[in-house]
């Protein structure tokens, strides 16, 4: 017989909810990771 | 008198200058055009079939398979492709981003013309093609269903791109007061335009609905129409890239100076654009993956098959993306772009026809003349716009 068990984070939602703080965690990550794009010289620049 | 001769002096010179821009231009004998006429001219005997015998003498459509890659891929495919018009669209009049203005015509052109032979290729796929007007004239439709919404959208979203597009029509032919006038209605039609899309690119996912027991579980969810929108935005900004890149060689000589100065920066901007939308996209695809369980789905050749679709053509291409934003590589976002683009098609095929009726011994697989119909599909829109660009004032100057 299957029961319910708070603790299990399959039967609830906590890897759901692991996931979408995750999510939030590297879409801050990956925004400031792009934004940080442009120090470098242009591809024109480089090959002049 | 005097008028009459007014106006039909005009009326010579509109025919002299579109007899004139009629008439080919450039080389014939290149490799495009040895491939793609006899693709175009046997594609069009297989409609002279299709239309006279029926669908089922050149299609292996059957009761069982009643989509095959004439809307798989021309039809659910080729809209989402078409997606950068509204995205860029919204991103130069709504956001007020001018450093994408000058791609804004050639993308509202690829858009028009995907909408116009992709999803006009619908017309091929229906048994009874002259049904098609029964939705826009309220004959015998139901206007509760998915498809009553998407094809009055269709119907729309092509018009407003038309209107779109206008200016340019009406600059190439020197119509001045017309080509105002037109223009003064850009700003209207691209927000109805976004808002149409938006719907009916998601639309086309909720066809799908209805399909639950026939499509694999990996590939079935009911948020299959959020799934369809957020793909369509990489998918759009993905194919910006690509034809940009083909268009910047091929059409070079078209392109001002500015476009050429700009054209890094662009890419870029697209490239950014695109990585955030697919990180977005795959998240939304691994939170579906565990809402719905479907560890046990994994194991599997479909379970690989999933994976290959999810992280060789979604996780792979985003990496690449953020990666070449950062490094300022353009190299490796145009290898990103096809990736992107791969992912999307492998996506759309695999909810309309590979993961579609998955547990069937006999598969349905494309006869040769529906590839053949589905290349001069595509052809014919390469050469269409070939046609515009070359003429009319879309990447820059009029020949």
């Amino acid at each position: 017989m299957e029961f319910y068990t708070y603790v299990n984070i399959f039967e609830t939602k906590g890897l759901e909810y692991l996931l979408l703080m995750s999510f939030f965690a590297l879409f801050i990550f990956l925004v400031r990771y792009l934004s940080g794009a442009g120090k470098k010289t242009s591809v024109h620049e480089e090959k002049r | 008198m005097n008028t009459i001769a007014v106006v039909t002096s005009e009326f010579d010179r509109v025919i002299k200058f579109f007899w004139q821009e009629l008439k080919p231009r450039g080389k014939w004998l290149t490799p495009f055009n040895v491939i793609s006429i006899p693709i175009i001219l046997i594609g069009l005997v297989i409609l002279y079939f299709r239309f006279v015998y029926g669908i089922g003498s050149v299609t292996n459509l059957n009761q069982y398979y009643p989509l095959g890659i004439w809307i798989g891929f021309d039809v659910v495919t080729g809209v989402a492709l078409a997606g950068g018009a509204y995205v860029i669209t919204f991103v130069v009049y709504v956001m007020r981003m001018d450093k994408y203005h000058s791609i804004v015509r050639v993308t509202v052109l690829n858009g028009l013309l995907a909408y116009i032979f992709y999803a006009g290729a619908l017309t091929l796929d229906l048994g009874r093609p002259w049904h098609i007007v029964n939705p826009i004239i309220g004959n015998s439709f139901g206007y509760n269903s998915v498809l009553f919404l998407v094809s009055w959208h269709f119907l729309l979203y092509m018009l407003t791109m038309a209107l779109e597009f206008s200016p340019v029509v009406a600059e190439w032919a020197q119509l001045e007061k017309a080509r105002k006038f037109l223009a003064g209605l850009t700003l209207a039609a691209v927000i109805f335009g976004i808002t149409l899309s938006i719907l009916h690119q998601s639309g086309l996912g909720a066809l799908f609905l209805m399909a639950k027991p026939k499509i694999h579980p990996l590939w079935y969810s009911e948020f299959i129409p959020v799934m369809f929108f957020v793909s369509s935005i990489y998918a759009g900004l993905s194919m910006i890239i690509f034809e940009g890149t083909i268009s910047h060689k091929i059409f070079k000589d078209l392109l001002g100076g500015q476009n050429h100065r700009h054209y890094e920066e662009i890419v870029l901007g697209l490239g950014k654009g695109a990585a955030i939308t697919m990180f977005v996209y795959y998240f939304f695809q691994a939170l579906i993956f565990i809402h719905e369980k479907r560890w046990q789905l994994i194991a599997d050749a479909w379970g690989y098959w999933y994976l290959v679709e999810i992280i060789g053509f979604v996780l792979v291409p985003c990496f690449m993306y953020a990666y070449a934003v950062r490094n300022r590589n353009l190299g490796i976002i145009k290898v990103a772009s096809v990736l992107a683009l791969l992912g999307i098609v492998l996506n759309r095929l695999n909810v309309t026809v590979i993961a579609y009726r998955w547990y069937d011994v006999n598969k349905y697989y494309p006869s040769w003349e529906e590839i053949v119909v589905t290349l001069m599909v595509v052809f014919t829109e390469i050469w269409i716009f070939r046609w515009i660009v070359t003429r009319m004032p879309v990447l820059g100057k009029r020949q």
